[in-house]
């Protein structure tokens, strides 16, 4: 611990100060929208309101009315939710086959894999539009936006998992096998209570992506599978005058995700290095 | 032989799923850049249906090569991805070094950090341009206009008055003009991505080798060789990850162009493509693979970079 004595005393007292400085700028933004969402519409433009006003939940109360929120998040829940289960079911086991059993190509496979999430999304907007309207009538459908978040993801999924699985000794799965355990044994009762920290990471961050995903969910949907993002960037043009109302809706748009990734962020980092960081 | 096959087959859905995902679409997209469709047409209604007998070969990519807006599309991609990548490695390097040491509050600090990664595009973008960004109604407005006033107010006063007169009135940047809405954009991602940055690097300094640190201090080497020579090194493997994540999610970019520039003119390859798609869409094909290609491009020359340090 040299580095700490040999720090002056000046330097004990500016170091902490500078990085709570800079910490609060980054959390300015946010502690913004929050601070507006409790303004009404009218004091939110004015400038002798800018920090001290009376309070109202209006704006949270009136969230229903205004912008049919509920309706949305539920979306959200629900295409979050399960587009993570079963980026889960695909990615578990190719993970584990291509960790446990890597053939020639696995590296080729993983590689490819990235590089799908490369492709740009608005390349393919209009073949998209058109399978799901004219061909196949799934547009603006809760499994339409499920599938897309799936998959968008997959590529993600499959490498974060296999970073986490290459860390478990490959001699404890092989002991599995000696004991005659299948393979489906091998995934549920070895591999899935060794790696389970790092699944739990990987579907976190899945299910973030998927919730804050706004290229799809814009696009492909009108009303009935439309997500929290589709509100928010649909709503914007004529509410930009509304900033107490719009605050509340952001708010509440972003509140959930934001408190979850508190709690993970450490197992956060871990995976999207995508194990390359220690 | 059951050995093998075994794990191919655990693997088949991720690998069929993901090449009907590229392949499809994409396919399609090839096949209608190479023909005219165009939706709404009222002299040849015939190009609203896509059909071989409305072959243009490459008459789109030469429309679009020639459209001044494919250009200028390009340049602004390059624009907004080139920043937001050097803003985040440099300001995340720094911020990871600063709160890289124990001190009160640290843990408060990095959830204060951390926080704006987690914010949806959509929330960020409207955040920005609204609230803070506006001329008149945002921060940004009101921090000008509070200072105009200060500054009117000093002038009444005797001696320092003279010198505050020569001073202009200051007038708030719009950034929603074309010329300054990408720079918006740039400012709200990075304010996003910076924290994303940090977590990398501070994580990676949490392993970085303390004795050899502390060998060179001996040497008297100055802190600021130290961190050139000892940990800048360390770090490469952490900055080309945080550089190709990056590259994956800001070349298509999209909700906060849309938001900040809608119209503008302020605009990167997808947006411009998105305008296409409203009616022509052998065009829009063509701007696809035109981004396509481009983000191949990057797209190998980051997976050589970084692909190899991932196997091992």
């Amino acid at each position: 611990m040299a580095a700490v004595a040999q720090t002056s005393k000046l330097g004990k007292v500016l170091w902490p100060v500078l990085a709570w400085t800079i910490a609060l700028i980054f959390f300015f933004p946010i502690f913004w929208l929050v601070f507006t969402s409790f303004k009404t519409d009218a004091d939110a433009v004015k400038p002798e309101y800018l920090f001290f006003f009376t309070p109202t939940l209006e704006n949270y109360t009136n969230m229903t009315e205004n912008y049919d929120y509920w309706r949305f998040a539920v979306n959200s829940v629900i295409t979050s939710t399960f587009a993570t289960g079963f980026a889960l079911i695909v990615g578990v086991p190719a993970a584990y086959a291509m960790a446990f059993d890597p053939s020639r190509h696995t590296k080729d496979i993983l590689v490819w894999m990235l590089s799908t999430k490369m492709l740009p999304a608005a390349a393919v907007l209009y073949p998209m539009t058109f399978l799901t309207k004219n061909l196949l009538g799934l547009f603006d459908t809760h499994f339409l936006v499920i599938m897309v978040l799936c998959l968008i993801n997959l590529p993600i999924v499959i490498w974060m998992l296999f970073t986490y699985f290459k860390e478990i000794p490959k001699d404890i799965i092989e002991a599995g096998k000696m004991d005659g355990v299948s393979t489906w044994g091998e995934i549920k009762d070895i591999l899935i209570p060794l790696a389970w920290g790092g699944i739990a990471s990987t579907a976190l961050l899945t299910f973030i992506f998927c919730w804050n995903e706004a290229y799809w969910t814009v696009r492909l949907t009108t009303i009935d599978a439309a997500t929290l993002s589709k509100l928010i960037e649909g709503n914007r043009a004529p509410e930009g005058l509304f900033f107490g109302r719009l605050s509340a809706v952001s708010t509440a748009a972003i509140g959930p995700i934001v408190v979850l990734g508190w709690f993970c962020q450490k197992q956060l980092v871990q995976g999207l290095t995508f194990g390359a960081v220690k | 032989m059951a050995k093998r096959t075994l794990p191919r087959l655990l693997q088949t859905p991720a690998v069929v799923l993901l090449l009907i995902w590229m392949l499809v679409p994409l396919s399609m997209t090839l096949y209608f850049s190479f023909i005219r469709y165009v939706l709404v047409n009222f002299r040849k209604p015939e190009w609203a249906t896509p059909s071989l007998s409305n072959w243009r070969g490459f008459g789109n990519y030469k429309y679009v090569l020639e459209a001044k807006d494919f250009w200028m599309a390009i340049q602004n991609s390059v624009l907004i991805v080139s920043s937001i990548l050097v803003l985040t490695v440099i300001l995340g390097l720094l911020i990871a070094v600063l709160i890289n040491r124990t001190f009160p509050g640290r843990g408060i600090v990095r959830v204060l950090l951390i926080s704006p990664f987690f914010v949806m595009p959509a929330v960020n973008a409207v955040l920005w341009i609204n609230m803070i960004l506006d001329p008149v109604l945002g921060l940004n407005g009101l921090a000008v206009s509070g200072l105009n006033e200060l500054v009117a107010g000093l002038r009444d006063f005797p001696v320092i008055g003279g010198f505050f007169a020569m001073w202009p009135e200051l007038h708030p940047i719009s950034f929603r003009a074309t010329q300054t809405s990408a720079y918006a954009v740039i400012m709200m991602v990075t304010w996003q991505w910076t924290p994303f940055a940090v977590l990398i690097f501070m994580t990676s300094l949490q392993s970085e080798d303390e004795s050899q640190k502390e060998a060179a201090m001996l040497d008297g080497a100055s802190a600021w060789s130290q961190f050139i020579n000892l940990t800048v090194p360390h770090l490469a493997r952490p900055i080309a990850i945080v550089v190709m994540i990056q590259s994956i999610f800001h070349l298509s970019l999209y909700a906060e162009i849309e938001i900040v520039s809608r119209g503008n003119g302020n605009k990167n390859l997808p947006y411009l493509i998105g305008e296409f798609t409203s009616n022509n869409i052998g065009a829009a094909s063509a701007t696809g693979i035109f981004a396509v290609i481009l983000a191949n491009i990057v797209a190998i020359f980051l997976l050589r970079m970084v692909g190899k340090s991932l196997m091992d």
